[in-house]
């Protein structure tokens, strides 16, 4: 069942993906078909993560499949949302571009990078802090993942006003975004940590490179508020803070021996 | 020379040494450092012999990395240095802010002020830990008893390691008396993975367990010895190693690994009455112990309260400025 639910979430979102590319080759305006199809998909991705969580008897967050597919569904869901918020053409780009990043989440799900077998946490697992740090962080993550593509289209743009339009969005979705994945990545996580190895901060390679994400939006934050910092400038600033957002979820489980090896 | 500035008189060098440690060019440059070095320690082992770093770089890198004591990165100076220094940049900049905010002329936004300051009392509670913070590990097996510091003592009353059907294991339960001065506290208190049990500042976590399962063998002379698990017997040209014990059927096994060489060749289950080349597995005295940790941290209070300032500072930054977008105010890049 919950694969079924995968596919038909797959099936949704690249549909979705196809008929923005049309509209936007077009030059007609958002069509509004595509934001419920992922909110759809976002639904059906989260009902992948109950159904697994009703065979384990614990939230299905604990492995890097689970993980994807719940990161997939806060991207799905965060579009929509933002596609409610405007309806310009920048919005537009925006949207094609969280939908293609929740696609290739999902791909990445599919492959034999994230396999899919449903197991039982270990003890060291078992924990609320554990649920919370990983949702939470994921959360935070689906904004990032906003400032990435708006950092893109500002790139990207010619228009002052298009450029300005995503400036806005980018400097919002971090901002948002950092008090979120500061709360789920760093304070849960070190909450988890203590109750269950009691030690709040071990220097593992993924706290390591969870830290240093947290301080590349922190530059971010500081330099755009206090130092004006705009412009290419930025965006360039929230493109790295992604990469390492991305390289502390794929790269230090793929590449990096972590005690975070489960997910 | 001196200048003057918002009443008061500071001599210039004072003046420049304060704007420098609050510069938000400093804080970027040390975040760059940090981030660049932190990076590089991932990718280099930590806390490895000598030896390993010389013979995996070579002898010039391997002894580079000894050298700036990059094999462990996190206590050395190249890492503590640049932390006091943004750890300082840090306190001037909140002290700085504060000091605006109550100048009246700022905006009512306290939320990052509470921001920096839960980060200081986070530095000054990691600085607790890193100085004060004791563990020690230790196995009981059950009616063993422990003190684990001069007040409290432990007795454990019952281990329990259960398993899911598929053989991962699922949850390990030390039940254990408490008795403080000798005076019974707790009659039956359980403790497992991500439930430790807290007695005042000392804190107790399911850390492991051992298996201390005795097997008795016999020779075909009829001769007996006793092994234990992690002894290991020689059959001609093959080592055997006492690893576990596991069920079979209603009763147990002895879990055996084959070595020849330093080559794992395979393992087997020996039941009782069971023979391994000319030793026959007489009998099994079960045993398990459970490994506890004792982590004893002064900064834990600490760490605590700056947890929940920062908490509730992010929570107040999210508010305040979604109120200020909301509320038609200036872009928040402009202020």
């Amino acid at each position: 069942m919950a694969q079924a639910f995968a596919t038909a979430a797959l099936a949704l979102i690249a549909a979705a993906a196809v008929v923005q590319i049309v509209f936007l080759i077009a030059g007609r305006p958002m069509d509004p078909a595509s934001g419920w199809g992922l909110l759809a998909a976002s639904v059906l991705l989260l009902a992948v993560t109950v159904s697994r969580s009703v065979i384990i008897g614990f939230p299905a967050v604990t492995n890097t499949y689970e993980s994807l597919v719940f990161f997939s569904a806060a991207v799905c869901a965060m579009t929509f949302v933002v596609r409610l918020a405007a309806r310009t053409q920048v919005m537009s780009f925006i949207s094609l571009g969280l939908t293609v990043f929740a696609l290739a989440l999902l791909m990445i799900s599919s492959s034999p990078l994230a396999p899919r077998d449903i197991q039982p946490p270990i003890p060291a697992l078992q924990s609320i802090w554990l649920v919370l740090h990983v949702t939470v962080s994921f959360i935070g993550e689906a904004f990032f993942a906003l400032g990435l593509v708006s950092a893109i289209i500002f790139l990207a743009s010619r228009t002052t006003e298009r450029r300005e339009a995503a400036d806005r969005i980018m400097y919002t979705s971090i901002a948002v975004g950092y008090p979120i994945f500061t709360v789920g990545a760093l304070i849960f996580g070190s909450v988890w940590a203590e109750v269950a190895w009691g030690k709040w901060w071990s220097w593992d390679p993924k706290e390591t490179w969870a830290l240093v994400t947290w301080l590349v939006y922190t530059a971010y934050l500081h330099t755009r508020l206090i130092r004006r910092l705009h412009g290419r400038a930025s965006a360039v600033l929230a493109i790295v803070g992604f990469a390492f957002t991305a390289f502390t979820f794929f790269g230090v489980n793929f590449l990096l021996s972590s005690l975070h090896g489960y997910g | 020379m001196l200048r003057k500035r918002q009443g008061a008189v500071y001599p210039l060098s004072v003046r420049a040494l304060y704007r420098f440690l609050k510069s938000v060019r400093l804080a970027v440059v040390v975040i760059l450092l940090l981030t660049g070095l932190s990076l590089l320690s991932t990718l280099v082992p930590q806390g490895r012999e000598a030896a390993w770093y010389l013979q995996t770089y070579g002898p010039a890198l391997g002894a580079l990395i000894l050298a700036l004591d990059f094999d462990h990165y996190f206590s050395s100076v190249l890492f503590v240095a640049p932390a006091f220094i943004l750890a300082l940049n840090l306190g001037v900049c909140t002290v700085d802010r504060l000091a605006r905010r109550l100048h009246a002329k700022a905006e009512k936004r306290f939320g990052p002020d509470l921001v920096h300051v839960a980060l200081l009392v986070l530095i000054a509670g990691a600085v607790a830990t890193g100085l004060g913070r004791q563990e020690k590990f230790f196995s009981l097996s059950e009616g063993e008893q422990l003190p684990v510091n001069s007040h409290y003592t432990i007795k454990l009353l019952s281990f329990e390691y259960q398993k899911y059907q598929n053989g991962m294991p699922k949850a390990w339960i030390s039940t254990v008396e408490v008795r403080k001065d000798g005076i019974l506290q707790a009659a039956s208190v359980p403790i497992r993975v991500n439930h430790p049990l807290r007695l005042g500042g000392l804190s107790l976590y399911q850390a492991s367990w051992d298996n201390r399962s005795t097997f008795l063998f016999r020779d075909q002379s009829g001769a007996q010895a006793v092994a234990r698990v992690g002894d290991a017997f020689r059959d001609g040209d093959t080592l055997w190693y006492l690893t576990d014990t596991t069920g079979v059927g209603a009763g147990l096994a002895a879990v055996l690994q084959q070595y020849r060489g330093t080559k794992l060749v395979s393992e087997r289950k020996l039941a009782v009455s069971e023979s391994l080349g000319q030793y026959t597995l007489a009998g099994i005295t079960p045993r398990m112990a459970t490994v506890l940790q004792a982590v004893n941290d002064p900064g834990f209070v600490v760490v605590v309260v700056a947890v929940v300032l920062l908490a509730v500072g992010l929570a107040l930054t999210f508010v305040q400025g979604r109120a200020a977008r909301t509320g038609g105010g200036p872009p928040p890049s402009t202020r």
